[in-house]
């Protein structure tokens, strides 16, 4: 009779220790699924300001290119750099799981940087292109979306950050690979990658 | 280690406390009062929330545009789900100034017209010297184009949370009525009470008419303040110098 009534107390505790352990780790499972939701989420964002300065590309080609011999070549190049990141297909709604993908499409996105702030550096040289309205908007536009670029990035990262630091830490540790949380890459932060090209409008002041 | 010397440079003001704040101090108290004023209304109309910040200088070693949007964000400027706020930062000594649209303003305010405002109406004030002109025709013609893109509710988020704090004091101040008036009656009985004493004696009226009056007449006396709604913002916007 009292072996039974331990018996029913140990069992009682272990049932009570099972529901814990469940309720913790289902707690933390759910943390990782919200956290991995928040980093597509914010990829999409992401996505939405990189096409948004993709799509003011061909305007700011037309009214460059309006404008008395404009280079030639800063046109091609835009162009060119434009034409290579319409090629690189991400999955708008999911976040990149591969390094190197995503490597590559940041590549593609800083030499259409590189390519519109030498675009606009060049364009310096053109007093009538410069004091047209078209351009005045576009130029703002253009830095408002760099702008928006680098906040979206930033916050990228940041919630990547916050994801691989829940993966890697107890209790997900143990379990977050058996349902496939795997760490995540973001924005490699090297030097001028990371940083929106610096657009200086007023150097010509000589 | 730069890094860290970076941030530990920057300073994230707190939200501020009206709609129109000058604290560098270059703008006449009767024209503050009249742009406060408005913007307030421009909420209470809109459901938009527009705040100029003027301070004498950046807090911070980025640049204006990134440590705006940092500021904007924190302080929630724009309601929570419409987003539709925006801040006119002014630093007067850096002679720098920034618009930070919200997610929700940027199709009413474009980064074009941010510029145009800038460029337009509000620097050829600054130039002058005379920051009442430049931020009068500024705040109108920002007002102007937000317009119309929102539904006000005849609210502000400062009246609602006004509201919401309110309801709990006036419960504390009943409750401390109906505590004084036992107290008071099993003094008068002789020391302790009965439970027939408690629920017989009609401290129900006092209760609910007390409530209802409090309330109400708090919730009339209030207004003026800034209260950021839980509005985001992304980056848009444009800036300028002077």
């Amino acid at each position: 009779m009292k072996k039974l009534a331990i018996g029913c107390g140990v069992l009682v505790v272990l049932g009570i220790a099972a529901l814990i352990v469940i309720g913790v780790a289902g707690g933390s499972y759910n943390h990782l699924v919200k956290l991995s939701q928040g980093i597509n989420s914010q990829w999409a964002q992401v996505q939405n300001v990189y096409q948004r300065r993709a799509d003011l590309v061909p305007n700011l080609v037309a009214t460059v290119s309006g404008a008395a011999n404009f280079e030639k070549s800063t046109l091609t190049e835009i162009t060119a750099a434009r034409a290579s990141v319409g090629q690189i297909k991400l999955d708008p709604n999911n976040a990149p799981t591969d390094q190197a993908k995503l490597a590559e499409f940041d590549h593609a996105q800083g030499a259409l940087s590189s390519a519109l702030s030498r675009l606009l550096v060049v364009s310096e040289r053109y007093p009538d292109l410069k004091a047209g309205a078209s351009f005045r908007d576009l130029q703002a536009q253009l830095e408002g979306t760099e702008n928006r670029i680098a906040v979206e990035r930033g916050r990228f990262n940041d919630a990547v950050q916050a994801y691989n630091t829940a993966v890697k830490s107890f209790p997900a540790v143990f379990y977050a690979g058996l349902f496939g949380f795997k760490e995540k890459p973001y924005f490699a932060a090297t030097p001028g990658a990371d940083k929106p090209p610096q657009v200086q409008f007023d150097f010509n002041q000589k | 280690m730069f890094c860290l010397t970076a941030l530990a440079v920057e300073t994230i003001p707190p939200a501020p406390a009206h709609y129109f704040n000058d604290y560098a101090g270059v703008v006449s108290a009767a024209t503050a009062a009249q742009l406060n004023q408005r913007l307030e209304q421009f909420e209470r109309d809109s459901s938009c929330q527009i705040v100029v910040a003027i301070y004498p200088r950046m807090q911070s070693d980025s640049a204006i545009e990134d440590y705006t949007v940092r500021v904007a964000q924190a302080w929630k400027v724009g309601q929570q789900d419409k987003k539709n706020g925006a801040v006119l930062f002014v630093f007067t000594q850096d002679r720098k100034l920034f618009i930070q649209t919200g997610y929700g303003l940027e199709g009413a305010l474009p980064d074009a017209i941010c510029k145009r405002i800038i460029a337009e109406e509000i620097t050829p004030g600054f130039k002058a010297g005379n920051f009442d002109a430049g931020l009068t025709a500024g705040v109108n013609a920002m007002l102007a184009a937000a317009k119309g893109e929102y539904k006000g509710t005849g609210q502000t988020v400062a009246r609602n949370h006004h509201h919401q704090s309110g309801l709990p004091v006036v419960f504390v101040v009943v409750f401390v009525v109906i505590f004084i008036l036992i107290v008071l009656s099993n003094l008068r009985r002789g020391g302790y009470y009965s439970r027939s004493g408690w629920s017989g004696s009609g401290w129900g009226g006092g209760w609910s008419s007390g409530g209802g009056g409090g309330f109400s007449s708090g919730g009339g006396s209030s207004g003026g303040g800034f209260s950021g709604g839980g509005g985001s913002f992304g980056g848009g916007g444009a800036g300028g110098s002077w």
